[in-house]
């Protein structure tokens, strides 16, 4: 479905990614692990279209020169350099890292802003959905996003990216600094929204153990290069990384 | 009593000078320094409609406010979406453009007190035995609805809600599908729409002077700053502070000195409140 080959970022001399390939397949929940500053984050954001904005901006403000080299197919298309509303279109959608919610919105708004690019149909069908996975939500409609919770932030940003009809869904750390609690039920519900609406999902953590049961394939970053891959199994049976990055010896 | 209506009324028509300042700037972060010559500008194309082509007086305001959306609207396409980003750059640019306009249609012959524009309804009638015309009442009338019409508009509509996504997290509303130079090009043209409403609503009590185009820019920078710039309802309020402010001052100081007011309100917010009514400070941003 999405396959990046030899993904090169730079920002001035420093390199972000170092020839990165990553892929996904239809269907497939991939999970990116790596710890901070590993370029996880700069991963997604070169895939979501957002770093072509960034580059953009700090190009006319003569601010740092952001080179992206590499390429990127999304269903047998070349979208490297492509705007991210383009991206979002084609049914790329990220959900940012620390949540970016509209904090001045309530929840209802902040879903109807995600299902801009929905038809009233499918907004309507994806609103219904998305208090289905999230019932927490329904009861918080009114509520304005700034005043939510961490965790109802988290549900609430995952029910915006899916109102704008995502065929491929990028979650950029999830759990971050969530309770076991609710970071269960978002693994939960991630699983869920792949079962049945039949998105892939693209997931990047630190800490892999909680995601791992719903991951079907593994990359590894290590200072923004990818070091192994491989499917969940082959990578529990790894030694060493069981130790880095899940938490068992 | 005279205060309370005449400081409404004065309240009001800054609100309608400053909303489309503050739609501008709020969705984009644009400081539309062309605003001012945008009001004027619709004010002649508004007399050019009526006593050139001779058309019909609601015609030609409804035809002056989409042309003067197109144009506000071009402006961005060709000038500003190039030098996004670069804070003094857009000012430079929107004032020159200001500029050319309001002085393009001085030499272009437009000066002197030989412009105007009638009226909607002629007459006057009296509230709590004060005179006051229907136009001025009109300019309430209309100037509330614009309010509740663009509540609405932001509220329950896909566009506005859009807009106001952009507004507030650029990245993350792109993330979303929405683009933010379609968003900044439909804020522009709805801007210079509402500088032109406020144009033909306001124009009527007095000439179209160029030199309205200055004043207009001022009184709509100074009810954002107050208001907090970006912030809507915070330039409703304000301007509701600044006009009340400008009539206690021309009844008890002179009218001369209503500029000043304004003036004087920028720099107490900038001294005492930088941010203005209800406007966002950049939050540090937490990292966890």
């Amino acid at each position: 479905m999405l396959e990046a080959r030899q993904l090169m970022v730079f920002y001035e001399n420093m390199l972000a990614l170092n020839n990165v390939s990553i892929r996904c397949e239809e269907n497939q929940i991939v999970g990116v692990f790596g710890a901070n500053s590993a370029g996880k984050s700069t991963l997604m954001y070169t895939l979501s279209g957002i770093m072509e904005d960034i580059r953009k901006k700090e190009e006319m403000a003569g601010g740092e020169r952001i080179s992206v080299l590499g390429d990127i197919t999304y269903l047998g298309e070349g979208i490297m350099g492509m705007k991210p509303s383009k991206r979002a279109k084609k049914g790329i959608v990220l959900c940012p890292e620390r949540r970016r919610i509209f904090k001045e919105c309530s929840v209802l708004e902040n879903l109807r802003i995600g299902g801009y690019l929905a038809t009233p149909a499918q907004a309507k069908d994806t609103l219904e959905y998305v208090f289905n996975v999230f019932p927490a939500l329904q009861k918080l409609q009114k509520r304005i996003g700034g005043f939510l919770s961490g965790g109802e932030q988290q549900m609430l940003a995952i029910g915006r990216a899916l109102m704008a009809q995502p065929k491929l869904l990028l979650l950029d750390e999830p759990l971050l600094g969530l309770s076991p609690l609710i970071q269960a039920v978002l693994v939960r519900a991630t699983r869920e929204i792949r079962d049945e609406m039949g998105i892939s999902i693209i997931v990047t953590e630190q800490y892999a153990r909680p995601v791992l049961p719903i991951v079907d394939y593994a990359f590894i970053l290590e200072n923004g290069t990818a070091v192994l891959e491989g499917t969940r199994d082959e990578l529990m049976d790894n030694p060493d990384i069981r130790s880095a990055y899940f938490g068992i010896k | 009593m005279q205060i309370l209506i005449y400081g409404t009324i004065n309240s009001v028509a800054l609100a309608l000078f400053a909303l489309g300042f503050a739609m501008v700037y709020g969705v984009s972060r644009l400081p539309n320094f062309a605003h001012g010559a945008l009001y004027v500008l619709s004010g002649f194309i508004t007399w050019t409609f009526v006593n050139s082509l001779g058309l019909n007086y609601f015609i030609s305001i409804l035809l002056a406010m989409f042309v003067t959306g197109i144009i506000g609207a071009l402006i961005y396409q060709f000038v500003l979406i190039r030098i996004r980003g670069m804070e003094i750059s857009e000012i430079m640019a929107t004032y020159a453009i200001g500029l050319a306009i309001l002085e393009g249609l001085r030499w272009g012959g437009f000066r002197g007190m030989t412009y105007t524009l009638p009226a909607f309804i002629e007459g006057s009638t009296e509230i709590a035995g004060i005179s006051v015309d229907y136009q001025r009442l009109l300019v309430v009338g209309i100037g509330a609805a614009v309010v509740a019409v663009l509540w609405l508009f932001t509220h329950y509509t896909s566009l506005g809600l859009a807009l106001r996504g952009m507004a507030q997290d650029e990245r993350a509303a792109m993330m979303l599908g929405i683009d933010s130079d379609l968003m900044a090009l439909a804020a522009m043209g709805f801007g210079s729409m509402l500088a032109a409403l406020a144009a033909v609503l306001l124009l009527p009590l007095g000439n179209i002077v160029v030199e309205a185009g200055y004043n207009v820019l001022i009184l709509a920078i100074a009810v954002c700053i107050v208001g907090g710039l970006g912030s809507w309802m915070g330039a409703v309020l304000a301007a509701f502070i600044i006009g009340f402010a400008q009539i206690l001052t021309v009844v008890y100081l002179g009218a001369h000195y209503q500029m000043v007011v304004a003036l004087l309100a920028i720099i107490i917010t900038l001294i005492l409140r930088p941010s203005g009514l209800f406007g966002r400070q950049k939050e540090l941003e937490e990292r966890v």
